[in-house]
């Protein structure tokens, strides 16, 4: 017989409301139902009384952890209605604040993660790094959480030479510390009881359920949209997509621990490559015409489709964020996951539930 | 389990991470984007700021010769200061205090009435 027990909206490990109800049998669950809309804002909507500059900061406003992407990835939707040409010193700064974006916000997680599992101290630790990468970026852009430095035709910020020193000289802080950081996840023994084996996806499953970002990765999908769309940049930049092969919960930890090291390189590539010029350029007149974007964010890939009819407000903004993709993919992890296992296993997704519901 | 157990005891012995808040404030950096300044010396009552403002922070009354800012609305995006012909907006890295008031409300000295510019009916 089986019972059904609901977890959250309210739960310890959920920075966000989301509410599953389990059909378990003894602790066993054979079943889950997700329920969504808590935090609903209706956002798409909001941006019919503003104009598409004014835009860019309510996409930002979408999510807290990966703003500066969603600015990012708007403004850049944008420019395409328009066919503009951005400087390529605007393309790189965009690509430093989002990669930055990208280190706190997987050091965040893994802080969260290890929390889920119980270790304290590993948590106090991922996140003390955390904050090292966040003074830095708002050192950069002015602001901490919440960067605003896309605008629709470049940047607003200019990096100073002092902020590319200061860059290096968090890289290569970080760096023997998320050495650290990495034997523990990935070579404690405690850890790994905990993980390995646990939630299982196969490589085939975990692409047929239209997985993203590092949970595709982690069941050895190498599908990451920075080398794969239409952003080249990435390439110039010698990007390599992380992978991992297990599938399981270990496995989508080292791919973002691998995304970490990936993201110091971004920012010590870009840096080396900086091009001099122009941060922005004027973007007159009315956008028209339809125009999709997509981006990696820390969680995924996340689609903007915007379509322009001549007036200064957008007619349609829609955004497919990469945890609205990953949920069915947790419900096809949860069953057979024991109910003390199933806080990891939510978790595992990396759940942005602000950035889902918008 | 040694990586784990070294890093717990050599924090041990370092100073804490965090800082005693309220006791112990970092300064905040230069860079930071605090609030915004209003210099009422050169404005002409444009509206431009009121118009690019996202969050409608700023009220600029002509009437009364009136320049507001709702502090706890603005979101540092910096907009109007790009936007202000007359350069009249600058940013400061101090914070806005908790408890602090809400608006801040400027009469602006108009000695000879200058025309607004075209792009302000716009
Ligand atoms: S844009 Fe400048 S000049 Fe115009 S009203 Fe605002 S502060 Fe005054
Ligand atoms: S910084 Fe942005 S939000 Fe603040 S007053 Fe200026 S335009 Fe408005």
């Amino acid at each position: 017989m089986t019972t059904v027990i609901p977890f959250g909206p309210q739960h310890p490990v959920l920075p966000e409301p989301v509410s599953l109800k389990l059909e378990i049998d003894n602790d066993v669950v054979v079943g889950a139902l997700p329920s969504l809309g808590y935090v609903h804002r209706g956002l798409e909507k909001f941006i019919d009384t503003k104009d598409y500059n004014q835009t860019t900061y309510i996409c930002e406003r979408i999510c807290g952890i990966c703003s500066a992407l969603h600015g990012i990835t708007y403004t850049k939707a944008v420019e395409k209605l328009f066919d503009a040409e951005i400087p390529e010193r605007a393309e790189y700064i965009r690509v430093i604040v989002g990669e930055l974006n990208r280190l706190h916000s997987h050091l965040l997680w893994l802080g969260l993660f290890a929390d889920g599992f119980g270790f304290e101290s590993l948590f106090y630790e991922c996140w003390k790094y955390r904050e090292e990468v966040l003074d830095v970026a708002e050192r950069i852009t002015g602001n901490r959480v919440i960067h605003s430095i896309s605008k629709v035709g470049g940047v607003s910020r200019d990096l100073t030479k002092e902020n590319i020193d200061m860059l290096l000289k968090m890289c290569d802080s970080l760096e023997p510390k998320i050495k650290d950081i990495e034997k523990v996840f990935v070579n404690n023994y405690t850890v790994k009881q905990r993980l390995v084996g646990l939630a299982t996806m196969s490589k085939q499953l975990a692409y047929e359920a239209g997985t993203a970002g590092p949970t595709l990765r982690g069941s050895g999908n190498a599908i990451d949209v920075r080398e794969t769309a239409d952003w080249d940049i990435y390439k110039d930049l010698g990007f390599k997509t992380a992978v991992a092969k297990e599938g399981d919960c270990y496995g989508r930890t080292k791919v973002r621990i691998d995304e970490l090291y990936e993201s110091i390189k971004l920012i010590r590539n870009a840096i080396s490559k900086l091009p001099n010029g122009d941060i922005a350029t004027p973007i007159k007149g009315f956008p028209t015409g339809e125009a999709i974007m997509r981006t990696e964010q820390p969680r995924g890939e996340v689609v903007y489709y915007v379509k322009g009819n001549g007036t200064k407000n957008l007619e349609r903004l829609k955004v497919r964020t990469p945890t609205f993709a990953n949920i069915p993919s947790l419900l096809l992890m949860l069953p057979g996951v024991r109910l003390a296992d199933v806080p990891i296993v939510v978790l595992t997704i990396d759940p942005c539930i602000s950035c889902t519901e918008r | 389990m040694m990586g784990m157990l070294n890093l717990v005891l050599t924090n041990i012995s370092r100073k804490p991470a965090t800082r005693l808040y309220p006791f112990e404030i970092r300064e905040p950096f230069k860079e930071f984007k605090g609030r915004i300044v209003f210099d009422p010396g050169n404005c002409i009552l444009c509206g431009i700021c009121q118009k690019k403002c996202p969050p409608d922070a700023i009220t600029v009354t002509k009437a009364d010769k009136m320049w507001e800012i709702n502090l706890f609305r603005c979101i540092m995006c910096t907009e109007c200061v790009v936007g202000c012909p007359k350069d009249c907006l600058s940013i400061s890295n101090e914070r806005v205090k908790t408890g602090a008031k809400e608006t801040v409300k400027v009469v602006v000295p108009i000695v000879d009435k200058p025309k607004a510019p075209k792009a302000a009916s716009k």
